[in-house]
């Protein structure tokens, strides 16, 4: 991926590290951020807001990273987020999917965007990740890596077809 | 909904939707579907008074800002304002660049605290009405069918955030404030960012915006005028600061009430009299507590505060533009207090636009990064701060000991000053719309919600939470045996 393309990249973190594994979101965004190979921009938040839809409209590649409260199987999941109207009963609660619908509404730009889970099991008032969480943390960096390197290929071969 | 049956029934609204935390409506209808009683609930446990105690009085304003993720900046300046005085200044001897400073920032969030309720909360039922589907009441559709008025209140809201960001460093739970002043003032071209109009609209555009929306909720009031005078409407007090000439303030004034008719009940009181003024009540029903004027008592003492109330105490607001539609606003109902809920609308954007205009004033100022920040006195056990946060009226008090620790802690917030308001606003509704009704549907009780959302309770600062509480309504029969319920979250 060259500079360009990766500075159009977005990577969401949400949650909050003062209560353990709901700072999953926030310690992913930071390994991301250590890793030489990604140059996207990250951001991290304890709540999306509707401004987020002014925000991701500038960008062509969005990637929300959140906790995950239920069990999955590999300990994270990757979706596709696919923009949807739903809204929560007070300004705490916006979906991405929501936020997305906000921008494609909005704006008239959907970018791509995609959800990141991982699973989380404790959630006091207390700073520091699980052990379980951090090693699905290890693992959805590694899916991540691996995904992004596709990515980057799949562009770079949309481009050179352009060209 | 419910199907109205020949019993005695209770209706619980369970989360009350579009408000700021969680909250719960109860209503007991006899045999003919007459309503017996009707309350607004809080039902969560208040903690943060507790928390703090122990803590060295220079925290207060850091770990109270936590109580709320809409309003800290309000709970940061408050409890700023009380700390002051704990090392020894008071608002008149805080050096005048960190008035100012603190001043933008109240403005910033007032702006978009606002901006937030009108477009995201409030505009859903007064764009679709409070009989359109339930699906179509938020904000998405908004989006769908009002796109321009959705894209200025998204940057409306983003204004006041980045202003905030800009002075205290973060758009949530940032840091200004330190005792007996700022920690930083904002540079000519931290300024800039706000004036030019290119990385974001300027505040000019904003003071524009504003006057739209105050046009939008005029032609709105015209075209709907017996259903916002009408609904929801009863008397009570009205409690607001106000300057030593009787103008609308925001950070730093005197207690008024005034009665449902104008009568000025008190006048001039300084905020650190407010526990000889003020006192709580307390029902088992509700951790929200009901505070009211000694001098008239529990049953007549209570006041509604925020922007309505405001609007009814002030003699006038010192921005030209704001003044100008505040006169509208009066002319309305005769130069005598609104008592109607739903003119809160209108009140909260001469709010906007008042605080857009004072916003332009500061951000203009060369003074903002100069001269003194921080200023201390004499050290005193005592503090006790007094806002107009964006819900109305907001007190701190804190106690330390000569080692500086805090040893007693009592927030009065916004919310809990309205919650009888809030509790005769859902009675008003329960009296007048859903009274005797065969059925309560949906579309009703989204009036009782419509009722409350003018005050825009912030019901994690009321009582002070942590965790969740869901609004729900329960219908319950003669025997109080559940018949129904309904959950939102």
């Amino acid at each position: 991926m060259n500079g360009q393309e990766t500075k159009q990249t977005l990577l969401i973190g949400i949650g909050n590290s003062a209560r353990e594994d709901d700072g999953l979101g926030w310690a992913f965004v930071e390994r991301v951020e250590q890793e030489a190979y990604f140059n996207g921009d990250c951001i991290y938040k304890f709540q999306l807001n509707l401004e987020d839809a002014d925000l991701i409209s500038k960008y062509k590649l969005v990637v929300f990273v959140d906790a995950h409260k239920g069990e999955l199987p590999e300990g994270f999941r990757w979706n596709r987020c696919i923009p949807a109207a739903g809204a929560g009963f007070s300004t705490h609660q916006l979906e991405p999917q929501s936020v997305l619908y906000l921008c494609q509404q909005l704006y008239n730009v959907q970018p791509q965007a995609f959800i990141l889970v991982i699973q989380g099991y404790k959630w006091a008032l207390r700073e520091g990740l699980s052990l379980k969480a951090l090693g699905h943390m290890g693992s959805a960096l590694k899916g991540f890596m691996t995904w992004i390197d596709g990515y980057r290929q799949e562009i770079h071969g949309l481009e050179r077809r352009k060209q | 909904m419910t199907k109205g049956k020949a019993t005695s029934r209770k209706i619980a609204i369970d989360p009350i939707t579009r408000v700021e935390g969680h909250g719960k409506v109860t209503l007991h209808l006899d045999e003919q579907n007459r309503v017996k009683e009707a309350r607004f609930h809080i039902v969560e446990f208040r903690g943060f008074e507790s928390f703090v105690k122990g803590h060295p009085y220079w925290e207060a304003p850091l770990l109270v800002q936590r109580l709320c993720g809409i309003c800290p900046v309000s709970h940061h300046l408050t409890a700023g304002k009380a700390i002051d005085q704990i090392v020894g200044i008071d608002p008149e001897t805080l050096p005048e660049t960190a008035t100012k400073i603190r001043r933008l920032l109240h403005y910033a969030q007032v702006f978009q605290s606002h901006a937030t309720h009108f477009f995201y909360l409030a505009s859903p039922d007064l764009l679709f009405g409070t009989d359109a589907p339930l699906e179509k009441r938020n904000i998405m559709e908004v989006a769908v069918a009002n796109r321009e008025l959705a894209l200025k209140g998204i940057q409306m809201r983003k204004f006041g955030q980045e202003l905030i960001q800009a002075i205290a460093g973060k758009k949530i739970h940032g840091i200004s404030v330190t005792p007996g002043g700022v920690h930083k003032g904002l540079t000519k071209a931290e300024r800039q960012f706000f004036l030019d109009g290119k990385a974001v609209p300027s505040v000019d555009t904003m003071i524009k915006w504003s006057l739209e929306m105050v046009a939008f909720l005029k032609e709105y009031r015209n075209k709907n005028q017996v259903w916002l005078d009408t609904f929801a409407a009863f008397p009570s007090n009205h409690l607001g600061l106000v300057t030593a000439d009787g103008a609308l303030e925001l950070y730093d004034g005197n207690f008024r009430v005034k009665d449902f008719e104008g009568k000025t009940i008190i006048d001039q009181e300084p905020d650190m009299r407010y526990q000889e003024l003020f006192s709580e009540a307390t029902e088992v029903w509700t951790y929200l507590k009901f505070p009211y004027l000694k001098s008239l008592g529990r049953d007549k003492g209570w006041s509604r505060v925020g922007p309505l109330a405001r609007m009814n105490v002030c003699d006038h607001i010192p921005s030209p533009l704001a003044e100008r539609e505040r006169q509208y606003f009066k002319s309305l109902t005769d130069n005598k207090p609104s008592n109607s809920s739903m003119h809160t609308h209108l009140a909260r954007m001469i709010e906007v636009l008042h605080c857009a205009e004072q916003m332009k004033v500061l951000l203009e100022d060369n003074t903002l990064d100069k001269g003194e920040l921080v200023r201390q006195g004499v050290h005193r056990n005592l503090g006790i701060g007094v806002i107009e946060a964006p819900r109305g009226t907001l007190i701190h008090h804190y106690e330390v000991d000569d080692d500086g620790m805090i040893t007693k802690c009592n927030l009065i917030v916004s919310t809990t000053h309205n919650n009888e308001p809030m509790n005769q606003a859902v009675k008003w509704v329960a009296n007048n719309v859903l009274d005797g009704k065969p059925e309560i549907t949906e579309a009703l009780l989204n009036q009782v919600e419509t009722a409350i959302r003018t005050f825009d309770p912030c019901l994690s600062c009321a009582t002070h939470a942590l965790g969740q509480m869901p609004l729900k309504i329960s219908l319950f029969d003669a025997d109080d045996k559940l018949l129904d319920e309904r959950t939102r979250d």
